[in-house]
């Protein structure tokens, strides 16, 4: 017998049970449709995820912090000039893994604008133009710190997106560039207004017309809050005067931001930083390397929990589906004992009424799996409609087709017993059954 | 050489510990294009034989070969192989499906024979044809009368144009005349070069035989040639 004609006596029997087919199919459908629905809501929170860590300037930003010396390193610790522009050259000089790398030193300003005299006390941060490339920003309107602005001092100025809001409520960035800033009474022209940085939640709820959920920490505070003005400028007007003997070179720096050129290379890149920074320091430790590995491993770990969980929960569902198809297909058999002993009368092989079973309980578990695949749709909307703040679920092909192939398996294995069972049938006792 | 040949042939069933045997020792040869009606009692093993002859079991014991194959341990495989092509069966109950039309039910042997689809209704339209079924071949067997259901039978084992043709009490669900019209096509078939196998325990059909061949406790105890 072909498979063809296989398939073509599966249907005609699944059609003339309609019902019955519908019930066996059932708990296929659901297995199915919460798979795919589950494989659906865990990417879209693992890209959200992903989204999230490239806003936050991603893996390959290293932070250098000037650190205590270990109580070893405490008698030699005079012996390290500490962190400086120094290191930033010689790193920018030595260490080939890296791609960009910015100072950068804070000071705390009283931020107002020309106009009112309401002011607020910021963190303005003196940083040079790599820093943009090594947080990720973006830019709402103006132009990032250039090289030209750092030989210059010029009194410049990139602000974040609360900042400008706070200053200028409700105007439009590209109408705050321009505008003067006034840093501890100093003005500075604003050429930069960066995007407002938040969580993919956060936004869709704003997009909704809700207020977003209070946190108690921001990730993206330091980014919304940004001062950047050009490291030279930093330098002169805040902080020369502190200490006389301090050049540019030698002032203690409060960060070096590292970009990795490739992750691929990225511990032997934190290896090359160590050890110039080793060097420049005489092997003090006082400085320690900031890296979001551990940080990103623990979301990718936990997105990875919440997929492994809820596939496990509609594996589950889709084994007792295809137990429901086991059933209906064994009642199924001893009802047709006759047709098969008929079958086999006139020169049916046992491995063709094998076959005619499997693809049955196959076509039921394929038409099942496709109804979940529609259920699947269906259920998406649902959830997107009951949590609108959440990440928004991701349909692939790839979880369909897993889900269906699933699916299909499920029936295969659930038809294997009851094809047996009717393939070892004796062609007599068969045509004598009433 | 004979197309059906039994030597010694036993058949033994166990049933707990006591053992009842079917057929006690069988020797038997029919000729192609022969016509050979086996009676006997109820109980006698005409049935079992006729299974042996239809290729619908093995012997316990003894050879058994069938149109030049030996089939004394033959696979179930090599048994359904031989009641697609060189079989025909006819049974008292029909045995046709239900749910099938005419021309689907006929064409069921050649579903297992690996011919074309499009082969197989040309094939089974002609051999419903021949059984003067020509205008119900869109019906259903519970549709039709005993006698159109048993032509249906009939068409079903000619159409893999079978050497050998069983009928196993072709005629004990039908009224007298259409008996006697199944009879005679049967008597057709045989005139047509096709060996013909009936088994009955109506006379009156035994008679009509050339070779009755008469069973009583599974052994044959009588053998009559017209």
């Amino acid at each position: 017998m072909s498979f063809l004609a296989a398939i073509a006596i599966g249907f005609r029997e699944i059609f003339s049970h309609k019902f019955r087919s519908f019930l066996s199919m059932l708990g296929v459908v659901l297995g199915v449709s919460s798979l795919i629905a589950t494989m659906a809501l865990t990417r879209g929170i693992e890209e959200g995820m992903h989204i999230f860590m490239q806003q936050l300037g991603g893996l390959e930003l290293v932070k250098v912090v000037p650190n205590e010396p270990s109580s070893l390193m405490l008698e030699f610790a005079n012996l390290s000039p500490g962190l400086t522009l120094r290191d930033a050259h010689s790193l920018r000089n030595s260490a080939t893994l890296i791609s960009h790398i910015s100072p950068e030193i804070t000071h705390t300003v009283s931020a107002a604008c020309s106009d009112a005299g309401n002011s607020e006390r910021r963190k303005a941060r003196g940083i040079l133009p790599d820093h943009f490339v090594i947080g990720i920003h973006g830019l709402a309107a103006g132009r990032w710190l250039v090289d030209l602005d750092i030989e210059r001092g010029a009194r410049c100025a990139v602000i974040g997106h609360t900042v400008a809001n706070q200053l200028w409520p409700g105007t439009p960035a590209a109408d705050i560039i321009g505008r003067t800033i006034l840093l501890d009474q100093t003005p500075f022209e604003v050429v930069g207004v960066l995007p407002l940085y938040e969580q993919e939640e956060d936004t869709r709820a704003r997009q909704l017309g809700k207020k977003p959920r209070a946190r108690r920490w921001d990730p993206f505070r330091q980014k919304n809050e940004a001062v950047l003005i050009p490291f030279s400028t930093m330098f002169h007007e805040f902080r020369s005067g502190a200490f006389p003997e301090n050049s540019m070179d030698s002032l203690k720096l409060d960060a070096l931001t590292v970009r990795i050129g490739n992750l691929d290379h990225f511990r032997a890149a934190l290896g090359q930083i160590r050890s110039v920074l080793d060097l420049s320091h005489r092997g003090v430790d006082d400085y320690d390397l900031e890296t979001r590995e551990d940080w990103f491993d623990r979301i990718e770990s936990s997105v990875r929990a919440t997929r492994l969980s809820g596939g496990l929960i509609s594996a589950i569902s889709l084994i007792v589906g295809g137990i429901g198809i086991m059933n209906i297909m064994l009642a199924s058999i001893s009802e047709r004992i006759r047709e098969f002993g008929i079958r086999l009368a006139v020169g049916a092989r046992p491995r063709d009424i094998f076959r005619q079973i499997l693809v049955e309980s196959m076509l039921i578990s394929l038409l099942g799996g496709l109804l979940g695949v529609g259920a699947s749709l269906g259920l998406i909307e649902i959830l997107k409609m009951i949590s609108p703040t959440e990440n928004i679920p991701v349909l692939t092909t790839g979880s369909i087709l897993f889900s269906v192939a699933f699916a299909l398996a499920s029936g295969l294995l659930s038809g294997l017993y009851p094809a047996s069972k009717a393939a070892h049938l004796d062609p007599i006792t068969a045509l004598r059954y009433d | 050489m004979s197309i059906l040949e039994f030597e010694g042939v036993r058949k033994t069933y166990r049933v707990g510990e006591q053992e009842i045997h079917a057929l006690a020792g069988i020797d038997l040869r029919i000729e192609e294009g022969e016509f050979v009606a086996i009676i006997g009692p109820s109980g006698s093993g005409k049935s079992t034989l006729m299974h042996l002859l239809g290729c619908l079991d093995t012997p316990t014991e003894g050879r058994m070969v069938v149109c030049g194959t030996d089939l004394s341990r033959a696979t179930p495989d090599t048994l359904a192989r031989m009641r697609n092509r060189e079989i025909g069966f006819v049974f008292q109950s029909f045995n046709l499906l239900p749910q099938l039309d005419v021309v689907a039910n006929i064409g069921l042997p050649l579903v297992y024979s690996g011919v074309p689809r499009r082969d197989q209704r040309a094939r089974a339209e002609e051999a419903a044809r021949r059984v003067g079924l020509g205008d119900r071949l869109a019906n259903r067997p519970p549709q039709l009368s005993g006698g159109q259901c048993q032509r249906v039978a009939i068409a079903r084992a000619l159409v893999n144009n079978p050497r050998i043709v069983f009928g196993d009490e072709p005629t004990g669900n039908l009224d007298s005349a259409t008996g006697r019209n199944i009879l005679t096509i049967f008597k057709e078939l045989h005139a047509a070069g096709k060996t013909i196998i009936l088994v009955t325990h109506d006379p009156a059909i035994a008679a009509e035989a050339p070779r009755v061949i008469e069973l009583c406790d599974g052994r044959i105890v009588k053998e009559a040639k017209a």
